[in-house]
């Protein structure tokens, strides 16, 4: 009924401005001048008779319809040197433009005309685009450039822990984070414990994280959204970039596949820690294996103006073993096929199908014990994306189907083995969702981005589903076919954002949105761990929702060299799922009978500076904030606060353009500690100390604080080739910072209680050699 | 299996990662009662101690709590009233049976506790013995007890191991819900605050202590198990095990099985 209402509300926003005056539309795509990779989010203004501007959208393309005139039209993007061109819009028109990088003019441009104020005018809030050429030169954990460490730099976001890729956004928790690369969902997104992510910074060209106001294209994750997208491959002459680090290696070549119309691009990294264990002497060591590797793979083709197809995979594969004791291999697997398709200058499409899993296996292996056990989580998906270029309304539109199969244990033994072998029921549930949204700038200085989507969820026979009373005893069984539809959920999804300009410079937004949840984490650690089990809503898993508000201003300074944002947030948070303490989550068929439903709030404050251009660029980030949840059933039915709280949280990173040759960058991070659990009082049972709880979280871990830096060395200019070292080094100031604490008996006085704090990473030197040619 | 991962990376990526004792900030709680009672199968005298917790950072001096009256009674009929030897220990010479379900009801301090606990049947370890596993080179000795469990029934052992007389620090609990009618060997890593798993040495003596208990007394070390050694930021947040005695008592009641075994390390 309501989703009637909201529709045809939408359409006839739509129809006025079909009505409106004959326009013609300026259309095509903006692409890198050097390898002819599209460029998402360039902007393209247009000024004459009227003005309008809009940005490219994923695949490079954009569309402007106008009244006929003359027009001049101005392509942007930053890092690269602006393109004007003067147009006379009497027809439709196509304009394929490509950019010159200013990074190749071997000095610091700053070009006034790739200054846009974007930030201010959007009505997007809560967005935050990661420069892929300024990641290269953020110092990180052993010289292994990392997306994920380097979006938790950024205000609202904070970090999983020491050395780890795992993040939380706004008080959401590490699974409520929804992971696409190539649209395709990366359900464990972190290599060898989290210390780093699947994201080759290589092979990745785009990379967008959304902490609030999520477009309505979006559906499944309750916190935030990162959208990471692959490089296409430069379609106009072979290239090849490398580099070799401490823990690892990268290569990727790339090259057209037919000049202009096609390329490919591979990508290969792989860590060589091993390698150091096999050269030792010990048998038992230079068995043992630790590595991890990831492949990232995509081609595509311009079939004709009107069509293009993608082709695009990831592979990626942990393995840790001892010889004769033990093995575990983790991974993801990511396929995508897009297809392109331009209907009119006006009406973009993109179909795609989409195949991804996550699999774990382990194996114990010793003279009595035979044992492997192994798990999985498959998706295939389709999706059908439309976006439409009206004169003030960029309209998308569009569907998603998904299929989901869990395998939440498969264990096999050999004969004499002590554990019995096992296989947990599968899983199956359909997620789909339908949604509209549009982009309208209503006036000067009121522009709207509202839509709405339909998120349905389904559990799929076949499959025994229980009902369990208060204490995990089964009170029912309901057997159910293959192919018969369990339990549905059906969700409508409201976003709403509104910016308003005060002028040019000056702007306050507003947002709100409900985001649902159907695929959750069940884990008792603290960090991302291979074994981490996923649940599909059910009869007993109630959807998780989110409804947020933000509210924020935005300025820009001196010609928009100076960013500011101030925002602020609330989040209500429903269905959270915690489990009860005794919880058997290992291998249990009845895993649902051990979990606890409730709910959580969080609030902050996000400040953040940032310096684009010049020789010194950088930026400020401070983080105030709040992050609680509550159950009946834990610390006594109150509010506790969740393990990630950290009431401030600040970032400074700063990148120094020295000359030409040398540039010097750091990053330095403060937060306050933890929520964590501390013993009030203690007593003895089964002849040991043993701790006595009040209230859980009410007590703060050490604060985090860390210096970083490197300097980057580029080699000297040649003709065929270039080349570059990076120094860096983690932790300078040699801080320990608390990785976890023990409650131990006071070595000097066993009668007392002393508390031991473990760090992780002292002072750690890299260096990298990387190049290009 | 986890922490087995863990440490593999933990070895290898952090060979910088130190241990410093810090301070913290807690409040101290007040006085809690704690209840730790036990019937075995054995006829000796069988003890209820009842005591009280003290605060964070108080001297581990636990007081005791005397004057209380103390009785367990059967689903047979029979009373027992256990008396006061020492202060805060109550006991009485008895033997519990296998298959019979005892009542703890203790009135201390003006509050009444109550707790229940079924003693299942009894499960034999056939023997103790110290295996040779391989960790990155290392030879680590650890000591394993060898017992066959019984089919199509739930088991729930407890362990206790000792070196030297020297008790480990692990809460060593295990139930059958995977290895259901098999042969096991159930290793046992010797803990102790300063070492994670400590080396055992030939000479050594082991003694292994092995009960077989109900399930809310399983769930109760579990709880317990899987907080202990890993403390705040890393596991389960910790939170007070979920016990079988009544009006918010700390500590368990438990009718349980006894068994021990012994052996020298060669």
């Amino acid at each position: 009924m309501s989703m009637k209402y909201y529709l045809s509300l939408l359409l006839l926003f739509f129809s006025t401005a079909l009505l409106a005056q004959k326009k013609f539309t300026l259309s095509g795509t903006i692409r890198d001048g050097a390898t002819g990779e599209t460029l998402i989010g360039a902007t393209v203004k247009i000024s004459g008779p009227a003005t309008a501007g809009t940005l490219t959208n994923g695949y490079g393309y954009f569309a402007i319809s106008q009244i006929e005139g003359s027009y001049t039209v101005v392509i942007s993007y930053t890092g690269y040197t602006a393109i004007t061109k003067t147009i006379t819009l009497n027809k439709d028109i196509k304009l394929n433009e490509e950019l010159k990088s200013t990074i190749d003019l071997a000095e610091v441009v700053v070009s006034a005309t790739n200054r846009k104020n974007e930030n201010v005018k959007s009505a997007q809030m809560g967005l935050e685009r990661v420069d892929m050429k300024s990641l290269n030169s953020i110092p990180v954990l052993l010289g292994e450039k990392d997306v994920l460490k380097t979006i938790q730099l950024l205000p609202g976001v904070k970090s999983g822990g020491e050395g780890n890729t795992g993040f939380y956004v706004r008080g959401g928790a590490a699974d409520q984070n929804l992971i696409i690369l190539d649209e395709a969902v990366v359900y464990n997104s972190s290599h060898l414990l989290g210390f780093f992510s699947t994201f080759n910074a290589d092979a990745i060209k785009d990379v967008s994280l959304y902490k609030g106001g999520m477009p309505a294209q979006y559906g499944g994750r309750l916190s935030s959204v990162l959208d990471v997208r692959m490089d296409d491959g430069n379609n106009k002459e072979f290239k090849f970039q490398g580099g070799i680090g401490l823990i690892a290696s990268r290569l990727k070549a790339e090259g057209p596949i037919v000049k202009d119309r096609g390329s490919f691009m591979v990508s290969f990294r792989r860590t060589y820690i091993d390698l150091f264990l096999r050269a030792s002497p010990d048998s038992s060591i230079n068995g043992s294996t630790l590595n991890f590797y990831d492949i990232n793979a995509k081609a595509n083709y311009k079939i004709n103006d009107k069509n293009t197809i993608y082709v695009s995979g990831y592979f990626g594969k942990d393995n840790i073993g001892v010889k004769d004791l033990f093995a575990n291999d983790w991974g993801n697997v990511t396929a995508t096929i897009r297809l392109n398709h331009i209907f009119s200058d006006r009406l973009f499409s993109n179909t795609s199908l989409i195949y991804n899993n996550y699999n774990y296996t382990v194996r114990l292996l010793n003279d009595v014990t035979n044992f492997k056990a192994s798990s999985l989580v498959r998706d295939f998906n389709f999706k059908e994306d439309f976006q439409y270029f009206s004169n003030k309304h960029t309209l998308r539109f569009g569907i998603n189907a998904t299929q989901h199969r869990i395998s939440p244990i498969d264990i096999s033994v050999s004969q004499e083995s002590q554990v019995n072998p096992l296989t947990q029921q599968r899983r199956y549930g359909i997620e789909s969702a339908a949604y509209i949204s549009d982009e309208w700038a209503a006036t000067e200085h009121l522009n709207f981005l509202y839509g709405l989507r339909l998120a349905a969820f389904s559990l799929m026979g076949p499959g025994n589903f229980s009902t369990y009373d208060p204490d995990g005893n089964i009170l029912s069984t309901e057997s159910v076919a293959d192919g018969k539809f369990y339990k549905n959920y059906f969700n409508l999804e409201p976003r709403f954002s509104v910016s308003y300009l005060f002028n040019e410079e000056n702007s306050i937004k507003t947002s709100y949105n409900r985001n649902t949840q159907n695929v959750h984490i069940l884990t008792n650690a603290t960090s991302s761990s291979p074994t981490d089990q996923y649940v599909l809503s059910s009869n007993n898993i109630k959807p998780e929702i989110a409804d947020q508000v933000s509210m924020g201003y935005f300025r820009n300074f001196d010609e928009n060299n100076y960013e500011f944002s101030g925002e602020v947030y609330y989040k209500w948070l429903q269905n959270q799922i915690d489990y009860k303490n005794a919880a058997q989550l290992l291998a249990n068929s009845n895993i649902e009978s051990e979990l606890l439903y409730g709910v959580g709030r969080a609030y902050g404050l996000e400040l953040f500076f940032k310096k684009k251009f010049g020789k010194l660029n950088g930026w400020v980030g401070y983080t105030l904030s709040r992050t609680e949840r509550k159950f009946a059933e834990l610390n006594n039915g109150k509010y506790f606060p969740s393990r990630q709280d950290r009431t401030h949280d600040v970032s400074v990173v700063g990148i120094y353009n020295i000359s030409q040759r040398w540039t010097f960058s750091s990053s330095f991070i403060y937060s306050t500690g933890n929520a964590v659990t501390f013993p009030a009082g203690k007593y003895v049972v089964g002849g040991q100390t043993t701790y006595y709880y009040t209230e859980r979280n009410a007590g703060r871990m050490p604060y985090n604080m860390r210096l970083d830096v490197s300097a980057t060395l580029e080699g000297k200019k040649h003709k065929r080739y270039q080349s570059s070292w990076n120094f860096g080094v983690y932790n300078l100031l040699a801080r320990k910072n608390p990785y976890s604490i023990e409650f131990i008996d006071d070595p000097n006085d066993p009668r007392k209680t002393a508390a031991q704090q473990t760090s992780l990473f002292g002072l750690i030197p890299s260096v990298t050699w990387n190049f290009k040619f | 299996m986890k922490r087995l991962t863990l440490y593999l990376i933990l070895l290898v990526l952090s060979l910088s990662a130190c241990k410093k004792i810090i301070d913290i900030d807690t409040k101290d709680a007040a006085p809690q009662i704690v209840i730790e009672g036990k019937i075995t199968d054995s006829l000796i005298d069988q003890q209820i101690r009842i005591s009280k917790t003290v605060g964070y950072s108080e001297l581990g001096i636990y007081p005791k709590v005397s004057g209380a009256t103390v009785t367990v009674s059967d689903n047979k009929g029979n009373n027992y009233v256990f008396k006061e030897t020492s202060p805060g220990i109550y006991t009485n010479r008895m033997k519990g049976n296998p298959g019979t379900t005892y009542n703890l009801n203790i009135t201390a301090e003006g509050a009444v506790y109550t707790a229940s606990s079924t003693m299942p049947k009894k499960v034999l370890m056939d023997s103790i013995g110290v295996i040779n596993n391989y960790f990155f080179g290392n030879e680590r000795k650890t000591t394993a007890a060898y017992l066959a469990d019984p089919k199509n029934e739930a088991n729930q052992y407890r362990f206790y191991l000792y070196r030297n007389g020297i008790i480990s620090k692990s809460i060593y609990v295990n139930n059958d819900r995977l290895t259901d009618g098999n042969n096991l060997r159930i290793q046992l890593f010797f803990f102790t605050d300063e070492e994670r798993d400590e080396e055992l040495n030939s000479g050594d003596q082991l003694l292994v202590e092995m009960e077989c208990i109900d399930a809310p007394v399983f769930d109760y070390w579990f709880a317990l198990s899987e907080q202990t050694g890993r403390g705040p930021n890393q596991g389960t947040t910790p939170a007070n095990p979920p016990s079988n005695l009544s009006n918010g008592a700390l500590g368990y009641f438990s009718a349980n099985t006894y068994q021990k075994l012994s052996a020298t390390v060669k």
